[in-house]
């Protein structure tokens, strides 16, 4: 499998005996470029037009974050999975009421499913979740299922963490710890579900349970949501209920925001979950949770093919 | 799978085998590489080495499952290898 690799200095990116190197003052890495699926940069990275060029041809994204851990965009080679067909059958499914709010209730059912995995590993009590109905008659009514899904399920995650006060969801910018390490862990499960989604002939912009807003590719946020609970809230609860991730890791700026250890710590466990390999009960052989979503814009394709009924993942680990 | 690659060939040669398995593998030290890769890939740098050495150099290539061995460092570690820079 190609890694992802994560950039948490300031530097260069350049094209030399071609490969890829990251350099600045103190350091100097060689970045095998046929071993490397994308490249998330979390500080000021200089791209030189020979790196660009190498990463067109060898189908490698960039992803940038601002200072606060948020998406801030992406350099994407030409898209190389191009399916007029599929395109085509996706708008459809939007367009029709009827087979949107199919899908979207299937995020939902996967959401809420998350949910309860990650919940019943902790043994805590997820009566208040299971008892959330997925039911409505337009995407925003099950917007609005959704965030009382997360309103509840919040609370409960609070309850669970040992060493970090968390109270309510905030974000731009996150005003707490534990906010700033959920919006961190948000935006890199969005890009690498992106770089997922691009592998399979799905346009990423036309969504479902989103609102497929200009500039935006919601669908990766259809699909992260789903992986949300069992990977970032996952991963924080790990960090911080063992200690590893303390106070010393954070500084106050306008917002909370981690320190470049502090980040390391955290992308460094975030990027092993999503490598972490799970028993497929169908397949019968261990697949990584990062290949679990492509899985989904599988059959995702072949539910808007007719080939076969999308039913969302339904997180059994 | 997990791939160990030990060479020991001309130094006429030595930089060209030392551009092309760094485009696949992370440097460990003189003459040393390793990392994860596929089958195709493994099949790629076994055709290119071949087409890249000659006369009697040398070429090991260690074939691992997975990165599930223990590595005792004794000195300095040149060049630690990890997806976070």
């Amino acid at each position: 499998m190609k890694k992802p690799y994560y950039i948490t200095r300031m530097g260069v990116l350049e094209r030399r005996g071609n490969t890829l190197f990251f350099e600045n003052e103190e350091m100097r890495k060689a970045i095998p470029i046929n071993s490397t699926s994308e490249v998330h940069c979390f500080r000021p990275v200089t791209l030189t037009s020979g790196a660009i060029k190498l990463l067109s041809e060898k189908n490698v994204p960039v992803h940038f974050y601002n200072k606060y851990g948020y998406y801030r965009g992406s350099y994407m080679p030409i898209e190389g999975q191009v399916s007029g067909t599929v395109v085509i059958k996706q708008a459809e499914h939007y367009l029709n009421p009827g087979k949107r709010m199919y899908i979207a209730k299937q995020f939902v059912e996967g959401i809420k499913a998350s949910m309860v995995a990650l919940l019943r590993a902790h043994k805590t009590d997820y009566g208040a979740i299971s008892e959330v109905e997925v039911e409505g008659y337009t995407p925003a009514e099950l917007m609005g299922v959704e965030s009382t899904l997360w309103k509840e399920f919040y609370g409960l995650f609070a309850s669970l963490l040992k060493h970090f006060e968390f109270r309510e969801r905030n974000r731009n910018p996150p005003r707490d710890e534990v906010n700033a390490l959920i919006s961190l862990g948000n935006s890199v499960l969005y890009t690498v579900a992106l770089s997922e989604i691009r592998k399979t002939y799905l346009h990423p912009a036309i969504s479902f349970l989103h609102e497929p807003l200009e500039r935006r590719y919601s669908l990766s946020l259809d699909l992260a949501d789903v992986f949300k609970p069992v990977t970032v809230f996952r991963v924080i609860l790990r960090l911080v209920n063992r200690g590893q991730i303390r106070e010393e890791h954070f500084r106050d700026d306008v917002g909370v925001m981690l320190t470049d250890e502090g980040l390391r710590l955290f992308i460094s466990e975030l990027n092993s979950e999503f490598s972490r390999k799970v028993l497929h009960p169908r397949f019968r052989r261990n697949v990584s949770i990062r290949y679990l979503m492509r899985l989904e814009g599988y059959s995702l394709v072949r539910h808007f093919l007719g080939d076969s009924t999308y039913r969302s993942l339904r997180a059994w680990w | 799978m997990y791939v160990i690659v030990v060479y020991d060939v001309d130094v006429k040669r030595v930089a060209r085998v030392h551009r092309f398995l760094r485009t696949h593998l992370h440097w460990r030290q003189n003459s040393v590489f390793e990392g994860e890769v596929t089958r195709s890939q493994l099949y790629e740098i076994k055709q290119t080495l071949a087409e890249l050495i000659d006369g009697d150099d040398s070429v090991l290539i260690y074939e691992l499952p997975r990165e599930n061995f223990n590595l005792h460092v004794i000195g300095t570690d040149r060049n630690p290898t990890g997806e976070i820079i």
